[in-house]
Protein backbone atom coordinates (compact mmCIF):
# COMPACT_ATOMS: atom_id res chain seq x y z
CA UNK A 1 0.00 0.00 0.00
CA UNK A 2 1.53 3.22 -1.10
CA UNK A 3 2.31 5.69 2.16
CA UNK A 4 0.05 8.30 0.84
CA UNK A 5 0.55 10.67 4.07
CA UNK A 6 3.76 10.93 2.67
CA UNK A 7 2.98 11.73 -0.39
CA UNK A 8 1.30 14.50 0.02
CA UNK A 9 3.98 15.55 2.64
CA UNK A 10 6.60 15.69 -0.31
CA UNK A 11 4.45 17.69 -2.97
CA UNK A 12 3.72 20.33 -0.25
CA UNK A 13 7.45 20.02 0.39
CA UNK A 14 8.13 20.39 -3.37
CA UNK A 15 5.91 23.34 -3.71
CA UNK A 16 7.74 24.87 -0.95
CA UNK A 17 10.88 25.63 -2.43
CA UNK A 18 9.61 25.00 -6.23
CA UNK A 19 11.36 28.82 -6.32
CA UNK A 20 14.80 27.53 -5.28
CA UNK A 21 15.20 24.24 -6.70
CA UNK A 22 13.00 24.53 -10.36
CA UNK A 23 11.62 21.03 -9.46
CA UNK A 24 7.97 21.03 -9.46
CA UNK A 25 5.59 17.53 -8.87
CA UNK A 26 2.25 17.68 -9.64
CA UNK A 27 -0.61 14.88 -9.28
CA UNK A 28 -1.82 13.57 -13.08
CA UNK A 29 -4.90 13.18 -11.95
CA UNK A 30 -6.43 12.87 -8.43
CA UNK A 31 -4.92 9.65 -7.97
CA UNK A 32 -1.82 10.00 -5.75
CA UNK A 33 -0.22 7.47 -7.53
CA UNK A 34 0.51 8.84 -10.76
CA UNK A 35 2.02 12.31 -10.97
CA UNK A 36 3.97 14.75 -13.72
CA UNK A 37 7.29 15.89 -12.61
CA UNK A 38 9.17 19.19 -14.69
CA UNK A 39 12.58 19.87 -14.18
CA UNK A 40 14.54 22.36 -16.28
CA UNK A 41 17.70 21.84 -17.95
CA UNK A 42 20.60 22.38 -16.07
CA UNK A 43 23.18 25.39 -16.93
CA UNK A 44 25.57 24.84 -19.21
CA UNK A 45 24.53 21.93 -20.45
CA UNK A 46 23.23 21.23 -24.24
CA UNK A 47 19.95 20.99 -22.46
CA UNK A 48 19.66 24.69 -20.74
CA UNK A 49 17.17 26.15 -21.27
CA UNK A 50 14.58 23.80 -21.92
CA UNK A 51 12.00 22.03 -18.89
CA UNK A 52 11.86 18.54 -19.48
CA UNK A 53 8.56 16.45 -18.38
CA UNK A 54 9.16 13.37 -16.30
CA UNK A 55 6.01 10.79 -15.53
CA UNK A 56 6.28 9.34 -12.27
CA UNK A 57 4.01 6.30 -11.31
CA UNK A 58 4.92 4.95 -7.58
CA UNK A 59 4.93 1.06 -6.84
CA UNK A 60 2.62 -0.13 -3.95
CA UNK A 61 5.77 -0.95 -2.25
CA UNK A 62 6.36 3.19 -1.94
CA UNK A 63 8.69 4.63 -0.48
CA UNK A 64 10.18 1.10 0.42
CA UNK A 65 10.12 0.24 -3.92
CA UNK A 66 11.45 3.30 -6.23
CA UNK A 67 8.53 5.07 -8.32
CA UNK A 68 8.97 4.44 -11.51
CA UNK A 69 10.38 7.49 -13.52
CA UNK A 70 10.53 7.74 -17.44
CA UNK A 71 10.93 10.94 -19.69
CA UNK A 72 7.52 12.58 -21.36
CA UNK A 73 9.78 14.96 -22.96
CA UNK A 74 12.21 13.65 -25.67
CA UNK A 75 15.54 14.53 -24.45
CA UNK A 76 18.58 13.31 -26.42
CA UNK A 77 21.04 11.84 -23.76
CA UNK A 78 23.17 8.50 -23.29
CA UNK A 79 21.55 7.35 -20.42
CA UNK A 80 17.84 7.87 -21.47
CA UNK A 81 15.82 6.17 -24.43
CA UNK A 82 15.41 7.98 -27.13
CA UNK A 83 12.75 6.21 -28.03
CA UNK A 84 10.97 5.53 -24.92
CA UNK A 85 12.36 7.90 -22.23
CA UNK A 86 13.22 5.09 -20.36
CA UNK A 87 15.80 6.47 -17.32
CA UNK A 88 18.99 4.29 -16.30
CA UNK A 89 19.91 5.58 -12.82
CA UNK A 90 20.77 3.23 -10.06
CA UNK A 91 19.12 5.10 -7.14
CA UNK A 92 15.70 4.54 -9.29
CA UNK A 93 17.03 0.88 -9.37
CA UNK A 94 18.95 -1.18 -7.27
CA UNK A 95 20.30 2.12 -4.97
CA UNK A 96 17.00 3.20 -3.93
CA UNK A 97 16.56 4.33 -0.57
CA UNK A 98 13.45 5.23 1.29
CA UNK A 99 15.02 8.33 2.85
CA UNK A 100 14.76 9.67 -0.99
CA UNK A 101 12.29 11.54 -1.85
CA UNK A 102 10.75 12.30 -5.51
CA UNK A 103 11.95 15.59 -4.97
CA UNK A 104 15.71 14.06 -4.36
CA UNK A 105 15.26 11.61 -7.17
CA UNK A 106 14.39 14.32 -9.98
CA UNK A 107 17.45 16.20 -8.47
CA UNK A 108 19.33 13.62 -9.29
CA UNK A 109 17.84 12.82 -12.58
CA UNK A 110 18.44 16.90 -13.56
CA UNK A 111 22.20 15.80 -12.13
CA UNK A 112 22.35 13.04 -14.97
CA UNK A 113 21.32 15.25 -17.87
CA UNK A 114 24.89 17.33 -16.53
CA UNK A 115 26.67 14.26 -16.39
CA UNK A 116 26.10 11.76 -18.26
CA UNK A 117 28.02 8.03 -18.06
CA UNK A 118 28.34 6.81 -21.83
CA UNK A 119 30.19 3.72 -20.23
CA UNK A 120 26.45 2.47 -18.71
CA UNK A 121 24.68 3.28 -21.58
CA UNK A 122 20.18 3.32 -22.03
CA UNK A 123 20.74 4.58 -25.16
CA UNK A 124 23.78 2.62 -27.29
CA UNK A 125 22.94 5.07 -29.93
CA UNK A 126 23.49 8.12 -28.48
CA UNK A 127 26.15 6.40 -26.26
CA UNK A 128 28.50 6.03 -29.24
CA UNK A 129 27.72 9.38 -30.56
CA UNK A 130 28.74 10.78 -27.29
CA UNK A 131 32.10 8.95 -27.27
CA UNK A 132 32.87 9.68 -31.23
CA UNK A 133 31.40 12.77 -32.10
CA UNK A 134 31.35 14.95 -28.98
CA UNK A 135 30.32 17.74 -31.32
CA UNK A 136 27.60 16.03 -33.02
CA UNK A 137 26.17 14.52 -29.94
CA UNK A 138 26.35 18.37 -27.82
CA UNK A 139 24.51 19.89 -31.73
CA UNK A 140 21.77 17.10 -31.54
CA UNK A 141 21.10 17.68 -27.74
CA UNK A 142 20.62 21.07 -28.21
CA UNK A 143 18.74 20.87 -31.54
CA UNK A 144 16.45 18.21 -29.34
CA UNK A 145 16.04 21.06 -26.71
CA UNK A 146 14.94 23.46 -28.82
CA UNK A 147 12.53 21.55 -30.70
CA UNK A 148 10.86 19.17 -27.82
CA UNK A 149 11.66 20.90 -24.14
CA UNK A 150 11.19 24.80 -25.34
CA UNK A 151 8.06 24.36 -27.42
CA UNK A 152 6.04 25.50 -25.17
CA UNK A 153 7.71 29.00 -24.69
CA UNK A 154 9.71 29.54 -27.46
CA UNK A 155 8.73 29.62 -30.89
CA UNK A 156 4.94 29.57 -29.93
CA UNK A 157 4.05 32.61 -31.81
CA UNK A 158 5.32 31.41 -35.32
CA UNK A 159 3.40 28.28 -34.51
CA UNK A 160 0.40 29.79 -33.72
CA UNK A 161 0.95 32.40 -36.90
CA UNK A 162 0.77 29.06 -39.14
CA UNK A 163 -1.58 27.42 -37.76
CA UNK A 164 -3.94 30.86 -37.94
CA UNK A 165 -2.87 30.76 -41.79
CA UNK A 166 -4.21 27.67 -42.27
CA UNK A 167 -7.44 29.25 -41.09
CA UNK A 168 -7.96 28.86 -37.17
CA UNK A 169 -9.28 31.42 -34.84
CA UNK A 170 -6.34 32.72 -33.20
CA UNK A 171 -7.75 31.79 -29.66
CA UNK A 172 -8.66 28.12 -30.50
CA UNK A 173 -4.77 27.61 -32.03
CA UNK A 174 -3.56 28.93 -28.31
CA UNK A 175 -5.86 26.77 -26.33
CA UNK A 176 -5.36 23.78 -28.52
CA UNK A 177 -1.47 24.35 -28.46
CA UNK A 178 -1.68 24.59 -24.77
CA UNK A 179 -3.48 21.64 -24.17
CA UNK A 180 -1.04 19.54 -26.06
CA UNK A 181 2.13 21.07 -24.46
CA UNK A 182 2.94 23.27 -27.49
CA UNK A 183 3.15 20.29 -30.42
CA UNK A 184 2.41 21.70 -33.57
CA UNK A 185 1.37 18.73 -35.21
CA UNK A 186 -0.61 17.67 -32.32
CA UNK A 187 -2.38 20.59 -31.80
CA UNK A 188 -3.36 21.07 -35.68
CA UNK A 189 -4.98 17.32 -34.95
CA UNK A 190 -6.93 18.64 -32.21
CA UNK A 191 -7.98 21.12 -33.74
CA UNK A 192 -9.27 19.37 -37.15
CA UNK A 193 -10.74 16.53 -35.04
CA UNK A 194 -13.26 19.37 -33.58
CA UNK B 1 -8.57 9.80 64.35
CA UNK B 2 -11.29 9.76 62.20
CA UNK B 3 -11.04 8.13 59.01
CA UNK B 4 -11.75 10.82 56.17
CA UNK B 5 -12.93 9.34 52.66
CA UNK B 6 -11.04 11.40 50.56
CA UNK B 7 -12.85 12.59 47.42
CA UNK B 8 -10.24 13.78 45.41
CA UNK B 9 -11.25 16.95 43.62
CA UNK B 10 -10.78 16.29 39.72
CA UNK B 11 -10.00 19.73 39.12
CA UNK B 12 -6.71 19.73 40.55
CA UNK B 13 -5.80 16.47 38.19
CA UNK B 14 -5.28 18.41 35.44
CA UNK B 15 -2.50 20.16 36.77
CA UNK B 16 -0.82 16.71 37.40
CA UNK B 17 0.86 15.54 34.80
CA UNK B 18 -0.82 12.45 33.06
CA UNK B 19 1.98 9.26 33.74
CA UNK B 20 0.06 7.72 30.21
CA UNK B 21 1.13 11.00 28.37
CA UNK B 22 4.62 10.85 30.18
CA UNK B 23 5.41 7.12 28.55
CA UNK B 24 4.62 8.52 25.40
CA UNK B 25 0.76 6.65 25.16
CA UNK B 26 -2.29 8.29 26.37
CA UNK B 27 -5.37 6.65 24.94
CA UNK B 28 -7.35 9.49 25.73
CA UNK B 29 -5.90 12.41 24.19
CA UNK B 30 -7.80 15.65 24.44
CA UNK B 31 -10.20 14.45 26.48
CA UNK B 32 -7.29 13.19 29.45
CA UNK B 33 -8.19 14.76 32.65
CA UNK B 34 -4.53 15.08 33.52
CA UNK B 35 -2.05 17.37 32.40
CA UNK B 36 -0.61 17.01 28.88
CA UNK B 37 1.61 19.55 29.61
CA UNK B 38 5.40 19.08 30.12
CA UNK B 39 5.37 21.73 32.40
CA UNK B 40 3.34 20.09 34.73
CA UNK B 41 4.75 17.99 37.37
CA UNK B 42 4.18 14.03 37.37
CA UNK B 43 1.91 12.44 40.26
CA UNK B 44 4.27 9.80 41.48
CA UNK B 45 4.34 8.99 45.33
CA UNK B 46 3.62 5.66 45.83
CA UNK B 47 0.92 4.97 47.13
CA UNK B 48 2.09 1.72 48.78
CA UNK B 49 4.49 3.13 50.11
CA UNK B 50 2.52 5.24 52.02
CA UNK B 51 0.40 2.18 53.54
CA UNK B 52 3.36 0.66 54.83
CA UNK B 53 4.27 -1.96 52.21
CA UNK B 54 5.92 -1.82 48.78
CA UNK B 55 6.49 -4.84 47.00
CA UNK B 56 8.45 -3.55 45.06
CA UNK B 57 10.95 -1.83 47.51
CA UNK B 58 14.15 0.44 45.89
CA UNK B 59 12.95 -0.68 42.23
CA UNK B 60 9.52 0.88 42.45
CA UNK B 61 9.17 3.76 39.36
CA UNK B 62 7.24 5.51 42.01
CA UNK B 63 8.55 7.77 44.91
CA UNK B 64 8.74 6.49 48.54
CA UNK B 65 8.79 9.67 50.14
CA UNK B 66 6.53 9.88 53.45
CA UNK B 67 3.74 11.78 52.67
CA UNK B 68 1.15 10.12 54.96
CA UNK B 69 -0.96 12.01 55.98
CA UNK B 70 -4.31 12.16 55.13
CA UNK B 71 -5.45 15.88 53.65
CA UNK B 72 -8.81 16.81 53.66
CA UNK B 73 -10.08 19.32 51.10
CA UNK B 74 -13.88 19.70 51.81
CA UNK B 75 -15.58 18.54 47.94
CA UNK B 76 -19.35 19.15 48.79
CA UNK B 77 -20.07 21.14 45.73
CA UNK B 78 -20.89 23.84 48.47
CA UNK B 79 -17.96 24.71 50.11
CA UNK B 80 -16.20 23.99 46.68
CA UNK B 81 -15.28 27.79 46.83
CA UNK B 82 -13.73 27.64 50.23
CA UNK B 83 -11.80 24.77 50.51
CA UNK B 84 -9.86 24.59 53.29
CA UNK B 85 -6.70 22.57 54.27
CA UNK B 86 -6.98 21.21 57.71
CA UNK B 87 -4.53 19.31 60.01
CA UNK B 88 -4.89 16.25 60.70
CA UNK B 89 -3.25 15.92 63.37
CA UNK B 90 -5.25 15.93 66.38
CA UNK B 91 -3.78 16.02 69.86
CA UNK B 92 -5.11 13.08 71.77
CA UNK B 93 -7.48 15.02 74.03
CA UNK B 94 -9.62 16.03 71.24
CA UNK B 95 -9.01 12.78 69.10
CA UNK B 96 -12.99 12.53 69.29
CA UNK B 97 -13.43 15.77 67.68
CA UNK B 98 -14.75 15.66 64.55
CA UNK B 99 -12.29 16.96 62.08
CA UNK B 100 -15.18 18.18 59.64
CA UNK B 101 -16.41 20.42 62.34
CA UNK B 102 -13.44 22.32 62.67
CA UNK B 103 -13.87 23.02 58.83
CA UNK B 104 -16.67 25.40 59.59
CA UNK B 105 -15.50 28.60 58.30
CA UNK B 106 -15.74 31.36 61.34
CA UNK B 107 -15.35 34.90 59.86
CA UNK B 108 -12.97 36.27 61.99
CA UNK B 109 -12.41 33.56 63.78
CA UNK B 110 -7.89 32.88 64.34
CA UNK B 111 -8.60 29.59 62.06
CA UNK B 112 -5.48 30.18 60.32
CA UNK B 113 -6.28 27.47 57.71
CA UNK B 114 -9.44 28.73 56.91
CA UNK B 115 -10.24 29.45 53.03
CA UNK B 116 -11.26 32.92 53.62
CA UNK B 117 -7.79 33.81 55.00
CA UNK B 118 -5.46 31.51 52.67
CA UNK B 119 -5.87 30.80 49.39
CA UNK B 120 -6.13 27.22 48.64
CA UNK B 121 -2.88 25.90 46.66
CA UNK B 122 -3.93 22.36 44.97
CA UNK B 123 -1.13 20.03 46.19
CA UNK B 124 0.66 19.53 43.23
CA UNK B 125 1.82 15.41 44.62
CA UNK B 126 -1.60 14.31 45.27
CA UNK B 127 -0.27 10.97 46.84
CA UNK B 128 -3.70 10.99 49.32
CA UNK B 129 -6.44 10.23 47.22
CA UNK B 130 -6.77 7.10 48.72
CA UNK B 131 -9.41 5.59 50.93
CA UNK B 132 -7.84 4.83 54.40
CA UNK B 133 -9.84 2.80 55.83
CA UNK B 134 -7.71 2.14 58.61
CA UNK B 135 -4.98 4.07 59.90
CA UNK B 136 -1.54 2.90 60.85
CA UNK B 137 0.83 4.28 63.07
CA UNK B 138 2.40 6.64 60.63
CA UNK B 139 -1.05 8.50 60.75
CA UNK B 140 -1.63 9.46 64.23
CA UNK B 141 1.87 11.16 65.29
CA UNK B 142 1.50 13.24 67.98
CA UNK B 143 3.43 16.49 68.16
CA UNK B 144 3.38 16.30 72.03
CA UNK B 145 5.55 13.52 72.10
CA UNK B 146 7.86 14.37 68.48
CA UNK B 147 10.71 15.35 71.02
CA UNK B 148 10.34 11.54 72.37
CA UNK B 149 11.06 9.98 69.35
CA UNK B 150 13.95 9.37 67.21
CA UNK B 151 14.33 12.25 64.36
CA UNK B 152 14.53 9.84 62.07
CA UNK B 153 11.19 8.31 62.78
CA UNK B 154 9.20 11.76 62.43
CA UNK B 155 7.61 11.75 58.93
CA UNK B 156 8.16 15.06 57.10
CA UNK B 157 5.22 17.44 55.92
CA UNK B 158 3.88 15.99 53.50
CA UNK B 159 2.27 19.39 52.09
CA UNK B 160 6.17 20.57 51.96
CA UNK B 161 7.22 17.16 50.10
CA UNK B 162 4.77 17.86 47.72
CA UNK B 163 5.29 20.88 46.70
CA UNK B 164 3.94 23.58 49.27
CA UNK B 165 3.18 23.70 52.88
CA UNK B 166 0.08 26.47 53.25
CA UNK B 167 1.84 27.14 56.87
CA UNK B 168 5.12 27.48 55.72
CA UNK B 169 7.40 28.68 58.61
CA UNK B 170 4.68 28.19 61.35
CA UNK B 171 4.53 24.34 60.74
CA UNK B 172 4.64 22.05 63.39
CA UNK B 173 6.01 19.29 61.07
CA UNK B 174 9.46 18.42 60.10
CA UNK B 175 10.31 19.93 56.44
CA UNK B 176 12.42 18.06 54.61
CA UNK B 177 15.58 19.38 52.26
CA UNK B 178 14.86 20.58 48.91
CA UNK B 179 15.59 18.15 46.25
CA UNK B 180 17.40 19.65 43.69
CA UNK B 181 15.87 17.91 40.89
CA UNK B 182 12.34 18.14 41.62
CA UNK B 183 12.87 21.18 43.76
CA UNK B 184 10.14 20.15 46.66
CA UNK B 185 11.35 19.41 50.36
CA UNK B 186 10.65 16.05 49.97
CA UNK B 187 14.27 14.88 51.39
CA UNK B 188 14.32 13.54 54.72
CA UNK B 189 16.84 15.37 56.40
CA UNK B 190 17.70 12.08 58.89
CA UNK B 191 17.04 8.92 56.88
CA UNK B 192 20.25 9.10 54.36
CA UNK B 193 19.09 6.11 52.41
CA UNK B 194 15.64 7.47 51.33
CA UNK B 195 17.19 10.70 50.84
CA UNK B 196 19.88 8.67 47.87
CA UNK B 197 17.02 6.92 46.92
CA UNK B 198 14.75 9.84 45.92
CA UNK B 199 17.75 11.78 44.60
CA UNK B 200 18.89 8.62 42.44
CA UNK B 201 15.32 7.69 41.53
CA UNK B 202 14.53 11.87 41.06
CA UNK B 203 17.67 12.45 38.73
CA UNK B 204 16.67 9.02 36.43
CA UNK B 205 12.94 10.39 35.68
CA UNK B 206 14.21 14.09 35.14
CA UNK B 207 16.61 12.44 32.74
CA UNK B 208 13.93 10.09 30.89
CA UNK B 209 11.10 13.11 30.68
CA UNK B 210 14.29 15.39 29.11
CA UNK B 211 15.03 13.12 26.94
CA UNK B 212 11.18 12.21 25.77
CA UNK B 213 10.66 15.82 25.39
CA UNK B 214 13.58 16.49 22.91
CA UNK B 215 12.56 13.31 20.94
CA UNK B 216 8.90 14.95 20.48
CA UNK B 217 10.22 17.01 17.53
CA UNK B 218 12.55 14.37 15.93
CA UNK B 219 10.98 13.18 12.83
CA UNK B 220 11.17 9.84 10.86
CA UNK B 221 13.64 10.10 7.07
CA UNK B 222 11.06 7.98 5.97
CA UNK B 223 7.54 8.62 6.80
CA UNK B 224 8.34 12.24 7.03
CA UNK B 225 6.68 12.13 10.21
CA UNK B 226 7.24 12.87 13.84
CA UNK B 227 8.18 9.68 15.12
CA UNK B 228 6.13 10.33 18.96
CA UNK B 229 3.13 11.87 17.44
CA UNK B 230 2.32 8.90 15.43
CA UNK B 231 -1.11 7.65 15.72
CA UNK B 232 -1.13 4.64 17.78
CA UNK B 233 1.48 3.44 20.61
CA UNK B 234 3.10 0.61 18.58
CA UNK B 235 4.44 3.39 16.30
CA UNK B 236 5.92 5.82 18.63
CA UNK B 237 8.76 3.83 18.98
CA UNK B 238 12.15 4.78 17.15
CA UNK B 239 14.09 2.47 15.91
CA UNK B 240 17.92 2.72 16.29
CA UNK B 241 21.02 1.83 14.26
CA UNK B 242 23.31 -0.11 15.67
CA UNK B 243 25.96 2.00 13.69
CA UNK B 244 24.86 5.26 12.78
CA UNK B 245 22.78 8.33 14.18
CA UNK B 246 19.64 8.54 12.02
CA UNK B 247 16.28 8.88 13.23
CA UNK B 248 13.32 6.24 12.52
CA UNK B 249 10.34 4.80 13.11
CA UNK B 250 10.59 1.33 14.44
CA UNK B 251 7.94 0.35 11.81
CA UNK B 252 9.22 2.27 9.09
CA UNK B 253 13.19 0.71 9.74
CA UNK B 254 11.92 -2.68 10.24
CA UNK B 255 9.45 -2.06 6.73
CA UNK B 256 12.68 -1.19 5.04
CA UNK B 257 14.86 -4.47 6.52
CA UNK B 258 12.54 -6.74 5.63
CA UNK B 259 10.94 -5.69 2.33
CA UNK B 260 11.43 -8.00 -0.47
CA UNK B 261 14.24 -7.27 -2.79
CA UNK B 262 11.78 -7.32 -5.80
CA UNK B 263 13.51 -5.06 -7.91
CA UNK B 264 17.19 -6.39 -7.84
CA UNK B 265 18.13 -4.54 -4.13
CA UNK B 266 21.09 -6.52 -2.67
CA UNK B 267 19.58 -7.69 0.69
CA UNK B 268 22.98 -7.59 2.59
CA UNK B 269 24.62 -3.94 0.41
CA UNK B 270 20.85 -2.24 0.14
CA UNK B 271 18.47 -3.17 2.82
CA UNK B 272 20.74 -3.56 5.53
CA UNK B 273 22.39 -0.01 5.15
CA UNK B 274 20.99 2.88 6.54
CA UNK B 275 18.47 4.71 4.22
CA UNK B 276 20.47 8.14 4.70
CA UNK B 277 24.08 7.21 5.11
CA UNK B 278 24.01 3.90 3.90
CA UNK B 279 25.97 2.13 6.46
CA UNK B 280 25.60 -1.51 6.93
CA UNK B 281 24.13 -2.00 10.85
CA UNK B 282 23.74 -5.70 11.73
CA UNK B 283 20.31 -4.72 14.02
CA UNK B 284 17.96 -2.63 14.89
CA UNK B 285 16.90 -1.13 18.91
CA UNK B 286 13.49 -0.26 19.70
CA UNK B 287 13.38 2.84 21.78
CA UNK B 288 11.10 5.24 23.15
CA UNK B 289 13.34 7.85 23.63
CA UNK B 290 15.94 9.03 21.38
CA UNK B 291 19.10 9.30 22.69
CA UNK B 292 21.55 13.11 22.52
CA UNK B 293 24.86 10.93 23.55
CA UNK B 294 27.17 8.06 22.83
CA UNK B 295 26.41 7.08 26.41
CA UNK B 296 22.82 7.29 26.23
CA UNK B 297 22.84 5.12 23.17
CA UNK B 298 24.78 2.24 24.55
CA UNK B 299 22.49 2.62 27.61
CA UNK B 300 19.54 2.09 25.10
CA UNK B 301 21.62 -0.89 23.22
CA UNK B 302 22.78 -2.38 26.69
CA UNK B 303 18.84 -2.54 27.93
CA UNK B 304 17.22 -3.43 25.21
CA UNK B 305 20.29 -6.86 24.99
CA UNK B 306 19.89 -7.41 28.81
CA UNK B 307 16.15 -8.06 28.00
CA UNK B 308 16.22 -10.12 25.35
CA UNK B 309 19.09 -11.88 26.74
CA UNK B 310 16.31 -12.88 29.90
CA UNK B 311 13.58 -14.16 27.26
CA UNK B 312 14.25 -18.02 26.34
CA UNK B 313 15.11 -18.59 22.57
CA UNK B 314 12.35 -20.33 20.73
CA UNK B 315 14.55 -21.56 18.22
CA UNK B 316 16.61 -23.19 20.67
CA UNK B 317 13.78 -24.56 22.81
CA UNK B 318 15.71 -25.08 25.66
CA UNK B 319 18.08 -27.41 24.21
CA UNK B 320 14.95 -29.20 21.82
CA UNK B 321 15.83 -27.12 18.86
CA UNK B 322 18.56 -25.11 17.12
CA UNK B 323 19.21 -21.70 16.53
CA UNK B 324 20.44 -20.30 13.58
CA UNK B 325 21.93 -17.52 15.08
CA UNK B 326 24.37 -19.80 17.62
CA UNK B 327 26.19 -18.22 20.37
CA UNK B 328 25.19 -14.48 18.47
CA UNK B 329 21.70 -15.00 19.41
CA UNK B 330 20.86 -12.25 21.61
CA UNK B 331 18.23 -14.34 23.82
CA UNK B 332 18.69 -16.80 26.14
CA UNK B 333 20.05 -20.26 25.61
CA UNK B 334 19.25 -21.94 28.30
CA UNK B 335 18.28 -25.74 29.44
CA UNK B 336 15.02 -26.84 31.32
CA UNK B 337 17.14 -27.03 34.64
CA UNK B 338 18.18 -23.11 34.45
CA UNK B 339 21.73 -24.79 33.08
CA UNK B 340 22.52 -22.31 30.08
CA UNK B 341 24.27 -23.63 27.21
CA UNK B 342 28.05 -23.86 26.92
CA UNK B 343 29.59 -23.15 23.16
CA UNK B 344 32.08 -24.98 22.74
CA UNK B 345 33.70 -23.95 19.28
CA UNK B 346 35.94 -26.12 16.69
CA UNK B 347 38.38 -24.44 15.32
CA UNK B 348 39.97 -26.17 12.37
CA UNK B 349 43.05 -25.36 10.20
CA UNK B 350 41.59 -24.74 6.45
CA UNK B 351 43.84 -25.36 3.70
CA UNK B 352 44.96 -21.87 3.04
CA UNK B 353 46.09 -21.43 6.60
CA UNK B 354 43.13 -19.59 7.94
CA UNK B 355 41.75 -20.28 11.34
CA UNK B 356 38.00 -21.12 10.76
CA UNK B 357 34.84 -22.19 13.20
CA UNK B 358 33.55 -25.88 12.38
CA UNK B 359 30.49 -25.54 12.03
CA UNK B 360 27.71 -29.25 13.57
CA UNK B 361 29.33 -31.68 11.74
CA UNK B 362 27.38 -35.12 11.62
CA UNK B 363 28.19 -38.51 10.36
CA UNK B 364 25.43 -38.55 7.67
CA UNK B 365 27.22 -35.78 5.47
CA UNK B 366 29.89 -37.77 5.02
CA UNK B 367 27.57 -41.23 4.47
CA UNK B 368 26.07 -39.15 1.93
CA UNK B 369 29.02 -38.55 -0.48
CA UNK B 370 30.02 -42.25 0.02
CA UNK B 371 29.64 -44.63 -2.67
CA UNK B 372 28.26 -47.98 -1.30
CA UNK B 373 29.03 -50.72 -4.26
Amino acid sequence: MIDFGRVQKELQECSRDMAASGIKVSPKSDNLARLVGTIPGPIGTPYEGGTFQIDISLPDGYPFEPPKMQFATKVWHPNISSQSGAICLDILKDQWSPALTLKTALLSVQALLSAPEPDDPQDAVVAQQYIRENQTFLATARYWTESFAKASSLGVEEKVQRLVEMGFAEAHVRSALEAVGGDENLALEKLCSG
Amino acid sequence: MIGIFMIFDFSCSCRVLCKFFAHGACLKGEHCEFSHDWKDPPHNICTYYQKGLCAYGSRCRYEHVKASRSHSSASSSSTNARQSLVSDIVPPGNSTRSVLGGLTPVPGSPMELSASSRPFIPPTKPAWNQEYGHHDSLDDWDIGEASSIRPSDRPICSFAAAGNCPRGEKCPHLHGDLCPTCGKHCLHPFRPEERVEHLKSCEKKQKHLEALKHSQEIECSVCLERVLSKPTAAERKFGLLSECDHPFCISCIRNWRSSSPTSGMDVNSALRACPICRKLSYFVIPSVIWYSSKEEKQDIVDSYKAKLKSIDCKHFDFGNGNCPFGSSCFYKHAYRDGRLEEVVLRHLGSEDGETVIAKNIRLSEFLGNMRIR
